[in-house]
């Protein structure tokens, strides 16, 4: 029956219809979700925040094209996923990041967090944190807001609760905190706007609620034991939830889709325990903010929490026995 | 694309419309045996080959012709001539003697096996395909005559009439009529399965006593014994319209006849838009069990990617079997099959709604038919008689996949 018969029809597997959704669409979405953030980063630290952000999203297209490159694949930058990995690798760096910081950051974060796993999908991290990682151990005196950015006279709460105790950080308001005037990760602490980009992507069904609402109660519930453990040392949960990267955390790099589990219990277990990490390496951890580590050491138990799932339809079934299953 | 909907309500049908006569048909027999050779004559309702599995009906002509030519798949007859064969006596004897003369006539007689339970499915299998509604309506009688003749066989307790709320449905004498909520996938076997005994089983099973046909099935099996001869139709969806249409139609003819021009890379699906197969060639003939054809414009419809898989859940999310379609899919990506059944792919009802909402557009359905596929031809080789010492064997030779 194959013999060609004008006209040639086109055969493809089922579905024949699609939600109209694709890997483009989402990338942009979530690139669109940032704009608020990036305008105000660049409000609150100036031109500064502009160079760090374009640098590290040209370092990132440049990479992914290199690799792709190496690696033989078909280009791929054209769904803008390596221009999102560089823009949220830029958010959690300071504004006066040196530009060789920036470089080896965005580079690491697609070559290392990404590209080395086998490409977009595949990273069983998420990417932005690797190369976060990576700057944070190695250069931890340039990674340092406090440090780096002497000049300004904004807040730096985190550090201030972490080095000077809890008095310190009386004085700061939690509306001064929503609209970005804090120090840190440049693009992290635009909480308000975070915050819109966040409720977007929910609206637009890009991220579930399940992992945001899981780590945000995770930090509060946290914060509040402490809390209750000793008012004097411990700062409320509501500090917590609005200086640093909090929020950045909720919405962008814990609903890294590759990274993280895919079901509805897992997905709010998983919230739960970074947002319980976060607050557990900010009280005991030598590093102020604890959110990237939290969601890197996350990620790792991402498989174990996908094991996590309902019985099937039907009930489990195997056709291969399981002495068969062994001597293959 | 995107103004696709999963309700399977139905609205306003017309009356069933019997299909013009094709000057040729081209007889699917993929799991046939042809009994004639080429050039021979047949009759209308002549036997051309014989069912290779168990339960499957024959297949007969639906035209009087020549035989021109056999394939693998499917056999071309001219059309020429107005006689028909001998009509045949229904049986008085029930049970096994009729359930046999149905299967010489055509009959998939798989389900219409002994079982306290019968139901009868008339929720569409997929959006936008009526061909129950004009059954219901206007052929009662013959409902009734299949119901009968089932009766015979099945002698149930209990029969149920599954029906998608807001269709018509009357029930028949001695039935519960049974309303299901009206979304894709849940005229699906499986799921009316489950809807009316509570039940999951394994896609492919049913539960013990109970047995399911639909109302397409009675239709047929009341015409066969009006008649005394073979199915040699099916019912097709076309544009909202219900057609009779003689297996065999070639699928260029029936698009020809509903007054559209076939452009080069349309796609003509034959069955659903998520779970249709789409037709190789216009000389392809439509089967027994098409339910609709359906045209697909070459920029309209999806295009599988092989994107890799984000991990983003949403097939997962959808999928009413409760499985990870995307990490079947990988599997399957990289043939490592059987480490699909980790993944449960057995449970998969293949309603291709994980495909429908996967974002990176990757072919899931076909992925997992492959993984099935090709793990019922590595259990096929791999059965073996004595497992022991293969087991034994392949330690030796250290041969691991």
């Amino acid at each position: 029956m194959i013999q060609q018969l004008e006209p040639i029809l086109t055969v493809s597997p089922p579905p024949h219809v699609h939600c109209g959704r694709s890997i483009k669409g989402y990338m942009s979405e979530t690139l669109m979700a940032l704009l608020p953030a990036v305008v105000m980063a660049i409000y609150i630290f100036g031109i500064d925040a502009l160079r760090v952000m374009a640098l590290a999203c040209t370092v990132a297209v440049i990479t992914e094209t290199i690799c792709s490159k190496l690696m033989k694949r078909e280009q791929a930058i054209d769904d803008f996923s390596a221009l999102l990995t560089g823009l949220l690798f830029a958010f959690l760096l300071p504004a006066s990041s040196p530009w060789w910081l920036v470089t080896i950051g965005a580079a690491s974060a697609i070559f290392l967090g990404k590209m080395i796993f086998g490409g977009l999908g595949a990273n069983p991290l998420s990417s932005p944190l690797v190369g976060w990682a990576i700057c944070r151990i190695s250069w931890g005196g340039f990674m340092d807001t406090n440090a780096t950015m002497l000049t300004s006279s904004l807040a730096a709460p985190l550090q201030q609760l972490k080095y000077f105790g809890l008095q310190s950080i009386q004085s700061i308001q939690s509306s001064s905190l929503i609209l970005g005037e804090q120090l840190g990760g440049l693009g992290e602490v635009q909480i308000a706007a975070l915050l819109a980009g966040g409720v977007f992507l929910l609206i637009r069904r890009h991220i579930r609620w399940e992992i945001p609402t899981g780590f945000i109660a995770g930090i509060l519930v946290t914060a509040w034991i402490y809390q209750l453990i000793d008012p004097t040392t411990y700062a409320s949960p509501l500090f917590h939830l609005l200086a640093g990267g909090t929020l950045f955390g909720a919405f962008f790099l814990a609903t890294d889709p590759a990274s993280s589990p895919i079901g509805c219990i897992p997905s709010v277990l998983f919230g739960l325990t970074a947002g319980a990490m976060v607050i557990i390496i900010r009280v005991y951890g030598i590093y102020p903010d604890g959110v990237p580590f939290a969601i890197l050491l996350t990620n790792l138990f991402t498989p174990l929490f996908d094991r996590i799932r309902p019985k099937p339809f039907g009930g489990p079934h195997k056709l291969m026995q399981k002495g068969m299953e062994d001597a293959t | 694309m995107t103004t696709f909907s999963f309700s399977l309500h139905i609205g306003e049908t017309g009356p069933l419309v019997k299909g013009s006569e094709p000057d040729r048909l081209r007889i699917p027999i993929p799991c046939h045996t042809p009994i004639l050779a080429e050039g021979d004559q047949v009759l209308a309702g002549t036997k051309i080959a014989i069912a290779n599995h168990d339960g499957s009906g024959d297949m007969h002509a639906p035209l009087a012709g020549t035989i021109k030519d056999i394939l693998p798949e499917s056999m071309l007859i001219k059309v020429s001539g107005k006689d028909r064969a001998k009509a045949k006596k229904p049986p008085a004897e029930d049970g096994e003697t009729i359930r046999e003369w149905l299967r010489d006539l055509g009959v998939s007689v798989k389900n219409i096996t002994r079982s306290t339970t019968l139901i009868i499915n008339a929720v569409p299998p997929e959006p936008g395909i009526s061909i129950y509604e004009p059954l219901l309506r206007d052929y009662r009688k013959t409902l009734e005559l299949g119901l009968e003749t089932v009766q015979r066989i099945v002698e149930s307790s209990k029969i149920f009439l599954a029906a998608a709320k807001g269709n018509r449905a009357n029930a028949f004498a001695n039935c519960t009529v049974l309303h299901v909520t009206p979304i894709y996938p849940n005229g699906l076997d499986e799921i009316v399965v489950k809807t009316v005994t509570g039940q999951e089983m394994l896609p492919g099973t049913l539960p013990d006593d109970t047995t399911i046909l639909s109302v397409k099935d009675l239709y047929f099996i009341g015409r066969v014994m009006e008649t005394g001869r073979p199915i040699t139709e099916t019912i097709l969806t076309i544009d909202n319209q219900n057609h009779l249409i003689r297996v065999g139609t070639p699928v260029g003819f029936l698009v020809a006849e509903s007054g559209t021009m076939v452009q080069p890379g349309d796609r003509i699906v034959m069955d659903g838009l998520m779970r249709g197969l789409t037709a190789i060639n216009l000389e392809q003939g439509v089967d027994k069990d098409t339910t609709s054809l359906q045209l697909i414009r070459e920029d309209k419809g999806l295009k599988p990617t092989d994107n890799f898989c984000l991990g983003c859940g949403e097939c997962e999310r959808h999928c009413p079997a409760r499985i990870m379609p995307g990490m079947i899919s990988r599997c399957a990506e990289f043939k490592q099959f059987e480490r699909a059944e980790n993944f449960h792919i057995h449970s998969c009802i293949e309603c291709g709604i994980c495909g429908y909402w996967c974002k990176a557009q990757r072919p899931l359905l076909q992925y997992i038919r492959l993984a099935k596929y090709e793990l019922a031809l590595l259990r096929e080789t791999k059965t073996p008689s004595q497992p022991l010492v293969e087991f034994i064997e392949t330690g030796q030779n250290g041969e691991k996949e």
